[in-house]
């Protein structure tokens, strides 16, 4: 009866090879008109990508032209933009040295839109047995390798699941900076790597003992945030903390393009700085920039 | 008709060529640079040093882990569809085979995050589901169908004589399976298993969900049950960030090329044992 699925292996062989010069032809690139692109290309850090996503969808109805917006980190959205592979980049950290250096002659223009914290964020299990603080010191522990347990910083006796990210995460680069005043130190402790702020809050929920970094709109109720402790003071990341400037690891959500925007990439540009676009923000859980 | 044939194939052969020495050129600076400590070194980190041993030892362990979990299942239900199905249900089992030989790897990938790491989590009892374990495991499932069908087709293609002289000489359907289709399909077996030790080398979004992608040999280096990085999670996760150019680029191309060439020579050793099939 299905007889009609076993072919001879000529023919799944020419098959095979009509498949393979259809997709060829398929991804070769089509002529584009560089100076009024029909559609605007958006790629980089996945903490922006809520606003970038949701800005597409308000100014798209406006207007004819396709807005693409795709993930990868914000390094990845610093690299594709300076070499002109997208036509937004999204970062939510500041450029690096080397970064600036490396990428001078794409003359990179930053636009920040939004106001963002990163929480130390820990598994629901973790902060309802009491761990509802740390200070700083115990969180580079944890990363090091020092502490291993959660008895060590007032939880239960459990292991720590030390979750990191990738080293080109703008996240990362944010929270090490806080932490440990490098952004690019290297953590020892580390059990986990993870990419994406989905990736990692998915695989601290899915944990019963995990300590990770996330941007603070991410935290739900099985990714909690932890408060930061200090001898002066004991602030967890909420929208009134964070608007006063008390939280410490605040940072700029930003677009970055090459050089000066022009066309519809500047209008929507304009649109996400305008009070609309900046409503955006505010509801994908972010803070208007002023 | 036959020219543009073998233009298509002349294609196909440039770009498997051209592949090669994409790789061996853009991966030239960076064996510039490190040597052979590219490959022995244990440290990677972008701007300082790259070492590619973590990855390569996750490749091989997770590989290896793949191979001994499918082996047993792969073997006992090839035997049994060839030797004991009749006709009609034997078709009906491979097509569904070769349906499951296709399922993209991101299916896989995204079961195996959701239940199996935490399966395995549970079961053994781990801080943590997301290990070379678990990589292993996934791969087995995937590779599964292609060690399967092809060992199957090598057993079914043992002559009909071997099984009635067998039958005649007194032995029973199963010893007649064990002791004579087995040995005479072996080289097929082999074939079969290194097709799919190739398939699960290469995997990558797969392997990525699951492994941790943690650049670090185990301790002690046999403990499956922490997390690792394989050469191909290493690239999905870092390409992006480093594309065209620069030491990095260089480091990730010469990842590629080093998987490219482990591929190629099991696949190569894989088609040499399935040919001994088919002229035998």
């Amino acid at each position: 009866m299905l007889r009609f699925l076993t072919f001879s292996p000529k023919i799944v062989l020419m098959i095979r090879l009509l498949l393979f010069v259809l997709v060829v032809i398929g991804v070769a690139p089509l002529p584009v008109n560089a100076d009024h692109p029909s559609k605007i290309e958006i790629v980089g850090s996945t903490t922006v990508l809520p606003i970038a996503s949701l800005a597409a969808e308000r100014f798209k109805s406006a207007h004819h032209l396709r807005i693409l917006v795709n993930a990868g980190g914000s390094g990845v959205g610093i690299h594709s933009v300076a070499r002109g592979r997208s036509d937004i980049g999204m970062a939510s950290r500041e450029l690096s040295g080397s970064e600036r250096k490396r990428f001078e002659g794409s003359h990179l223009k930053v636009h920040t839109v939004g106001m963002d914290a990163v929480a130390c964020v820990v598994s629901s299990e973790i902060y309802d047995s009491g761990v509802k603080s740390l200070t700083r010191k115990q969180i580079g522990d944890i990363y090091l390798g020092k502490v291993k347990n959660w008895k060590e910083v007032g939880g239960p006796d459990r292991k720590i699941v030390v979750v990191d990210k990738e080293r080109h995460r703008g996240t990362r680069h944010v929270f090490m900076d806080f932490i440990f005043g490098k952004p690019t130190q290297k953590t020892p402790g580390t059990l986990l790597v993870t990419g994406s702020n989905n990736e990692e809050q998915a695989k601290i929920a899915q944990s019963d003992s995990a300590i990770g970094m996330l941007s603070y709109a991410w935290a739900n109720d099985e990714v909690k945030a932890v408060a930061i402790r200090d001898k002066k003071y004991l602030i967890s990341p909420t929208l009134e903390t964070i608007t006063k400037g008390d939280y410490p690891i605040v940072r700029k959500l930003s677009f970055i393009t090459a050089g000066e925007p022009e066309g519809e990439v500047k209008e929507f540009l304009e649109f996400v700085k305008s009070p609309k676009g900046q409503m955006v923000v505010k509801e994908s859980g972010y803070l208007p920039y002023k | 008709m036959m020219w543009i044939f073998a233009g298509l194939n002349f294609i196909f052969l440039a770009s498997a060529v051209g592949l090669f020495f994409f790789l061996v050129l853009e991966s030239y600076p960076i064996l510039k640079l490190q040597g052979f400590d590219f490959w022995l070194g244990q440290d990677w980190w972008v701007g300082e040093s790259y070492g590619a041993l973590p990855m390569l030892y996750g490749s091989f362990f997770v590989t290896a882990l793949a191979c001994i979990l499918v082996l047993p299942l792969a073997l006992a239900v090839a035997l049994f569809t060839s030797e004991f199905l009749s006709s009609s249900y034997r078709r009906f089992v491979k097509a569904i085979l070769e349906l499951l030989a296709g399922v993209p790897g991101i299916i896989y990938g995204l079961l195996g995050v959701s239940f199996l790491s935490l399966w395995i989590k549970n079961i053994f009892g781990l801080l943590d589901g997301n290990t070379l374990m678990t990589a292993g495991c996934l791969l087995s499932i995937m590779i599964l169908p292609t060690v399967l069908t092809l060992s199957e087709d090598a057993m079914h293609a043992v002559p009909a004589e071997y099984r009635e002289n067998a039958l005649g000489l007194g032995l029973s359907k199963w010893q007649a399976a064990i002791s004579v289709v087995l040995p005479q399909a072996l080289p097929g077996i082999v074939g079969a298993v290194l097709l799919g030790i190739g398939r699960a080398m290469g995997e990558t979004i797969a392997v990525m969900l699951v492994v941790g992608s943690l650049d670090r040999i185990p301790d002690p280096w046999f403990n499956i049950f922490t997390s690792a990085q394989t050469i191909p999670s290493k690239l999905g996760r870092e390409a992006a960030e480093a594309i065209g150019e620069g030491t990095h680029w260089s480091a990730l191309m010469a990842l590629g090329l080093t998987l490219f060439l482990m591929v190629f020579l099991i696949t190569l050793l894989g088609n040499h044992f399935l040919k001994r099939v088919h002229t035998s």
